[in-house]
């Protein structure tokens, strides 16, 4: 008897503006604020209304847990170094292999907060949505490796710098009402070596949870060298990237999942419509391992940086027709 | 110039200046491009702005005193849509985001990729036409086409790359027929996944440029280099055309370590900066190249294409750049 609950969330990111020219305010604002013609205060005043625009989408899709679509992150790095002392911000780099760039932050000095980050975003989503708000926040491992290191410390050490950080920013979030929070660290995909350094950081994140769920995000890699250690850490649940994995679904069967699980068994960097056939036979086939209390079926990752709107919005949708079916035939 | 074959036979002073391909298009050009996306101008009227602009910054190269032009790139939007408009196997997607506000149309493979016909050849026999100084022959390369758009189609990116390579190489060849003796390729994904330049980005490359007479560039630019040098060195190219000041010379510590073996078109300008770079920093860039290179293997050029920047930002970027040459090779000639 199978009892767990399939639910459908978004990843993270959603494109902030549509391909037809009057669905582009977001943009528009960009190009005005750079050129002096709003003020950052009208700049925001739009990033609310976008913000609100991409929730009722998500919304619409028929989503259980939707985010804010990161619509004020200029990227997943430096929409928070930026506002971090010690953090200075650079030139751009290739996003992991995506066809998206970042502005890689230089450590110079000691990292702190010097404000809070990511708890008036929330709140904001919180209070326009009629769904449930996932949280977002970059680890701090991801954080340090990405950065370039011009102190004469190493990398665990910065890490711990970004952990104090983000561990403040989860407190504050879990304090304006989240209930669940999705920590990304993509980047120890490709480092399995520090993989030590990632558990201790998420075990000091874990102590800031509070009656909160702690999910940790992985995606662009492959997930398998590292499944039975993700297991192992203090987080209440796993995402994963299966466009990366062509194992991972043998890898879930054989060790199984004791915690609650985010499938991302949707390509989030392809137009192409997933199968619905395709998905809903490999969830049958790894619903028997999993044993947390909830299975969330998702997109492989963030879709705002990585889809044209019309196709992400057709994603979504296809998810949840994909979880539907999966429910019923359960 | 080492790497360049005799029978080329153009001329170039010591660390020739260049730019990598793309200049800001004009307001009037701007305006005809929306008004054509609306189907309120007609290609004629289009076709001769966008002359009409390419005139004008072959002239403007040439005042500067820049030593190898290109065309301007005033009738591409976007590098790899506008190759995948002129090539068979491609439909258009809506918009995708790359940095900042910056959005692209990008392309999807849905059948069978293939070379229809020349894409850049009349170009680039337009701008030759207008100036006695080399104009550089500027394509899309196959590694980058394949990265930049949805696959569809092929089952693996691997045939995706080769087939693309096959209709590279058709456009690279009819470029060189016309007359190109300097074809840059750019390749700025090719650092994207490391692991596919052994397994088949050189291999691509090397469909593209084989037995084709001309001098070379692979142009790479916002990725983590670290991961495919020296390995990249195998690319079949002469020159290999790098984004330096955006990496904050990074690469200059790489080429200690290991000897960088072919030419290098340096670039000394930050073309994501709004700020017109001081001589001193443009100078200070260019001394820490000769540390490593030496100057009958190093081109000086901008970080990458300009067209996002103003006119009077490119002109000004471009003035320092060329007054910084001119400086070095006087102290070179001494």
């Amino acid at each position: 008897m199978i009892e767990v609950d399939i639910l459908t969330s978004s990843t993270g990111s959603y494109p902030r503006i549509c391909t037809h020219t009057e669905s582009q305010q977001h943009r528009q604002a960009c190009a005005s604020l750079e050129s002096g013609v709003i003020s950052d205060a009208e700049f925001g005043r739009i990033e609310d209304e976008v913000t609100k625009e991409v929730i009722k989408e998500q919304v619409d899709a028929g989503l259980d847990f939707i985010t804010d679509g990161l619509v004020r992150w200029q990227d997943p790095i430096s929409h928070l170094s930026r506002r971090l002392n010690g953090c200075e911000i650079n030139g751009l780099l290739r996003f992991f292999d995506s066809n998206f760039y970042f502005r890689q932050p230089i450590i110079k000095d000691r990292i702190s907060r010097r404000e809070s980050i990511l708890k008036r975003e929330f709140i904001f989503a919180k209070s326009v949505s009629p769904k449930p708000v996932k949280a977002v926040v970059t680890g701090p491992y991801t954080l340090a490796k990405l950065s370039i290191n011009r102190r004469d410390i190493d990398l665990k050490m910065i890490v711990e710098e970004f952990t104090e950080v983000i561990a403040k920013e989860i407190a504050e979030l879990v304090r304006a009402g989240a209930e669940l929070v999705q920590i990304d660290e993509p980047a120890i995909l490709k480092n399995t070596g520090d993989f030590p350094i990632l558990k201790e950081a998420i075990e000091e994140l874990d102590a800031e949870k509070g009656r909160a769920k702690l999910a940790l995000y992985t995606y662009f890699g492959d997930a398998v060298p590292l499944y039975e250690q993700f297991l192992e850490l203090s987080v209440d649940a796993l995402g994963f990237d299966f466009t990366y994995s062509p194992k991972l679904e043998e890898e879930i069967i054989r060790s199984g999942c004791s915690l609650d699980i985010c499938l991302g068994l949707v390509d989030g960097r392809n137009t192409k419509i997933d199968e619905k056939e395709k998905v809903i036979k490999r969830l049958k086939r790894m619903l028997p391992a999993l044993k947390g209390e909830h299975v969330y079926l998702s997109p492989s990752c963030g879709l705002g940086e990585y889809l044209p709107r019309e196709i992400a919005y057709t994603k979504l949708q296809n998810i949840v027709a994909i979880a539907q079916e999966a429910r019923e035939l359960i | 110039m080492r790497e360049i074959p005799k029978h080329l036979s153009f001329d170039l002073p010591v660390l020739p200046t260049t730019t990598v391909g793309s200049f800001p298009k004009p307001p009037y050009l701007l305006e005809a491009r929306r008004k054509f996306l609306d189907k309120q101008m007609g290609n004629e009227e289009l076709h001769a702005l966008e002359q009409r602009a390419t005139r004008d910054w072959v002239s403007q190269q040439e005042e500067l005193g820049l030593d190898v032009l290109v065309d301007g790139e005033m009738y591409r939007g976007d590098m790899t849509t506008y190759f995948a408009n002129n090539l068979d196997g491609f439909e258009i997607s809506g918009l995708v985001r790359s940095y900042g506000n910056r959005y692209y149309r990008k392309p999807i493979i849905i059948d069978e990729v293939r070379w229809r016909g020349p894409i850049t050849v009349d170009w680039w026999k337009f701008s030759q036409g207008l100036t006695s100084r080399p104009v550089k022959a500027v394509v899309t390369g196959p590694y980058t086409m394949m990265d930049w758009s949805f696959n569809e189609y092929y089952p693996r990116r691997r045939e995706a790359c080769l087939k693309l390579a096959e209709a590279v190489r058709q456009e690279v060849k009819a470029l060189s027929k016309a007359g190109a003796k300097i074809i840059q390729v750019d390749e700025p994904a090719i650092s994207a996944r490391p692991e596919e330049l052994k397994e088949f980005a050189i291999e691509a490359m090397k469909i593209v440029t084989k037995g084709v007479d001309a001098y070379f560039i692979n142009h790479i630019c916002y990725g983590a280099f670290e991961f495919i040098y020296p390995e990249m060195l195998d690319l079949p190219v002469a020159n290999f055309d790098l984004e330096m000041t955006n990496s904050e010379l990074d690469l200059v510590e790489l080429f200690h370590k290991y000897r960088f073996t072919k030419d290098l078109s340096f670039g000394v300008v930050d073309v994501h900066s709004h700020k017109v770079d001081d001589i001193a920093d443009i100078e200070r860039r260019a001394r820490q190249a000769l540390e490593v290179l030496k100057p009958d293997q190093l081109w000086i050029d901008p970080d990458c294409g300009l067209k996002t920047r103003t006119r009077e930002e490119t002109l000004d970027k471009l003035k320092n750049m060329v007054e910084v040459v001119s400086n070095v090779r006087a102290k070179l000639e001494k």
